[in-house]
């Protein structure tokens, strides 16, 4: 009979939750000019003037689901700080590539939508495009025209067609952070702004061997792909496809296996290099801007930010552009228009670089209240860019959902090589195989730095 | 002779202790690695050699989540979703499985086989016109929506495992309950219905942390009213290490609490009272 009685009491608490915990009603209030009859006398009517001051505008709800700044602190700022000052209510929803693609198609299929602004990597939007889920922003040309968004970076926008599909938004890269303890072991005549993966090299061993510890860091369990598609393939061979497993690539992997002897052993767990420069586990790391701002935020006099360095082709660099698009779907797309235009004003961006790490797409003058760590990543970066032996090579496109097989083939291809110790030529050789197979069956044509193909991108 | 029978028993009783503290431990290892990494500052959680015991205690990470904006009301979705799932599937699967437990019917067999047949779809093939349907119904970012999901994920367990509860349930007893003078109904309510109480509490559980661990559909289902998993989930893999102990800690922590309540109902599944 208790037990019934305990029973009984749940299900009084279970129904008690739901009701407290029914969908609550937003109220808003629209202020509408209001018309007065006032009887006179006279009988006449008379319009009364009502006095209304001019109340800001309220663009109501926003919903803007992104796959960059995911991780809980990211999108804590983006919430908290950088979207705080939109005059509107914006609900901003963080996704893996999978979910966010799932949604935004699937509403588009409905032909109903909650989402109001997309932001995605440049090379996430043409499966969207090809789904005919994205709407025209050209209207919105006219109000950023004067932002300064460079003018490759609005042609990206239209993802090869002639309509502006995405506004560029931000941008990140990734470049090297260095305690400024490790330059002390320099190799003779290096300068760091402009370094060879060579001299890199002997910079690591230089520091094992006056320290005895292994003091240089990569983020294997994070975006370690990025730096093999991106920086030391096309440093190396001068591409990132089409060179996968040509007689440099050879040349290159026995260059990483050499360098790897003295990077540190706990980068097999590293994702975000900034904790283990932070604890000083390590002195000198690779990786992306933002996971590396909080190092250069924290200790600015203690770290110095230097661009990658460069191989015998040149400075293999990847510069990833993020867009803001709108779903054709958007169910405010007043709201959705305000919002790209708030997160393109030169304040907005320079918020979103100090709290997040993403630099500007747009030109601005970095004011005085950018901590200085900011400003020396900012220069690292326009400096990478800039350099007269730059090779930009663009995040996979074309590949569409199978945009994270690609990273899979990089990435096995190291631990293969480098961790397992096989054969390099037979390691290329198959996994050579395996990039091929995913180029023939997306039709992805090659993208820079490879260059340009007819058809499916060819690995030769 | 007989001091070898007890030899061996005692060697057979060692065993038995020995598989079980195995077992507590394995499952117990990571619940405390997780704890103690979540009470620990970021350095330490990077440092190396890891300690087994925390030497300075940390709330910086876990504070980071009570503070952040969206996990309260997420976790008020979470614990929405995992007790409308509960209620629904014991309301439905309760008598599906007294049903099979009591009666003979024609098509039994089948429809004990087809219960279980809903769950060899794959959820994530479906997810796209899952979404789909429940846009053009209205139901889209709805608790409702996620609660009906994880019901029709949660129902085939239920009912197997309240049959086999009723199943337990001596027939003579509810049948002498009618003798002495109570309605169907009643000999339902009052003698087959407590006693079965343990094996629904232990069902219960079963579908509470199905829901509470369930992330696909909540994640295909909502946009804004996530439940916390499916809101962390995401997030917690492309963050930082310390927020992954922390955010598992959090997500824990109700499970745990949910599970020690109505453990009384299962120990007493098991013979064992608690008083």
């Amino acid at each position: 009979m208790k037990k019934y009685a305990s029973l009984l009491m749940l299900g009084a608490i279970v129904i008690g939750l739901l009701a407290a915990c029914a969908p609550q009603t937003v109220t808003v209030t629209v202020e509408v000019p209001v018309k007065e009859t006032v009887e006179v006398p006279v009988e006449r009517t008379v319009e009364v003037p009502v006095e209304v001051t001019p109340t800001p505008v309220d663009y109501g709800k926003v919903t803007f689901i992104s796959t960059q700044c995911v991780p809980v602190e990211e999108a804590e700022k983006m919430r908290g700080v950088i979207l705080a000052d939109f005059p509107g209510q914006v609900e901003f929803v963080p996704a893996d590539y999978a979910t966010f693609e799932d949604t935004v198609l699937a509403e588009v299929k409905a032909g109903k939508g909650t989402i109001d602004v997309i932001g995605a990597l440049h090379g996430q939007f043409p499966t969207l495009l090809a789904a005919g889920a994205l709407q025209d922003v050209s209207p919105l040309l006219d109000e950023v025209k004067d932002r300064g968004i460079p003018e490759a970076y609005m042609e990206l926008g239209k993802l090869g067609t002639d309509t502006q599909y995405f506004i560029p938004w931000m941008q990140a890269t990734y470049i090297v952070a260095a305690n400024k303890q490790a330059l002390d072991y320099l190799p003779a005549g290096a300068d760091p702004e402009s370094l060879t993966w060579e001299q890199y090299r002997d910079w690591a061993k230089n520091i094992y061997e006056a320290t005895g510890e292994k003091k240089v860091g990569f983020p294997v369990n994070g975006l370690l792909h990025r730096f093999l598609e991106g920086y030391i393939y096309p440093s190396y061979t001068g591409g990132m496809v089409t060179t996968f497993k040509s007689p440099e690539a050879v040349e290159m992997w026995k260059f990483v296996k050499d360098l790897w002897q003295y990077v540190h052993p706990e980068s097999m767990s590293y994702e975000f290099m900034q904790e283990p420069l932070m604890s000083e586990e390590v002195w000198v790391a690779w990786d992306h801007t933002a996971r590396l701002i909080n190092a250069f935020k924290e200790r600015p006099d203690d770290f110095l930010a230097l661009p990658s360095p460069s191989g015998p082709k040149g400075l293999g660099f990847m510069p990833v552009i993020v867009g803001l698009a709108m779903p054709v779907t958007a169910p405010n797309p007043e709201g959705g228009k305000a919002l790209i235009e708030y997160m393109t004003r030169p304040e907005t961006q320079i918020t979103t670089l100090r709290e997040v790490g993403f630099f500007p797409a747009i030109q601005v003058d970095f004011p005085g209240y950018v901590a200085p760590g900011i400003r020396a990543q900012g220069e690292a970066v326009t400096k990478q860019a800039a350099a007269s032996n730059a090779i930009p090579a663009m995040l996979p496109v074309g590949l569409g959902p199978r945009s994270g097989e690609i990273n899979k083939i990089y990435r096995d291809a190291f631990t293969r090589i480098v961790i397992n110790d096989e054969d390099i030529e037979t390691v290329l050789e198959e996994e050579a195989a395996n990039l091929q197979t995913l180029l023939n069956e997306t039709g992805a044509p090659c993208w820079p730095p490879d260059p340009p193909s007819e058809g499916p991108c060819q690995v030769k | 002779m007989k001091r070898k029978t007890s030899y061996s028993r005692l060697v057979v009783r060692g065993l038995v202790y020995l598989v079980a503290v195995l077992i507590a431990l394995w499952i117990l290892i990571p619940i405390y690695l997780i704890t103690i990494a979540a009470f620990s500052p970021k350095d330490v959680i990077y440092s190396w050699p890891k300690s087994l015991f925390p030497q300075t205690i940390s709330l910086e990470t876990l504070k980071f989540f009570v503070s952040a904006q969206y996990v309260l009301p997420s976790l008020r979705n979470s614990v929405v979703v995992a007790l409308l799932t509960l209620v629904i599937s014991l309301v439905i699967g309760a008598p599906a499985g007294y049903a099979l437990a009591r009666y003979i019917f024609r098509g039994k067999d089948i429809f004990r086989i087809m219960i279980l047949s809903t769950r060899a779809f794959p959820i994530v093939i479906l997810s796209i016109p899952l979404a789909v349907t429940f846009m053009k119904w209205g139901l889209y970012d709805n608790l409702i929506s996620v609660a009906i999901l994880h019901v029709a994920m949660a129902l085939p367990t239920t009912i197997l495992v309240t049959s086999s509860v009723f199943v337990g349930v001596s027939k003579e007893l509810e049948e002498a309950a009618t003798v002495f003078g109570c309605s169907r109904v009643q000999a339902f309510t009052r003698v087959a219905l407590p006693l079965a109480l343990p094996g629904l509490a232990a069902s219960a559980i079963f579908t509470f942390v199905l829901s509470w661990n369930e992330v696909f559909a909540a994640t295909i289902l909502t946009l804004q009213n996530r439940t916390l998993p499916a809101r962390l989930f995401i997030q917690l893999a492309a963050s930082p290490l310390p927020f992954r102990f922390a955010g598992g800690f959090f997500i824990l922590i109700p499970a745990i609490t949910f599970m020690f309540f109505i453990r009384r109902y299962l120990f007493s599944l098991w013979g064992i009272t608690l008083k």
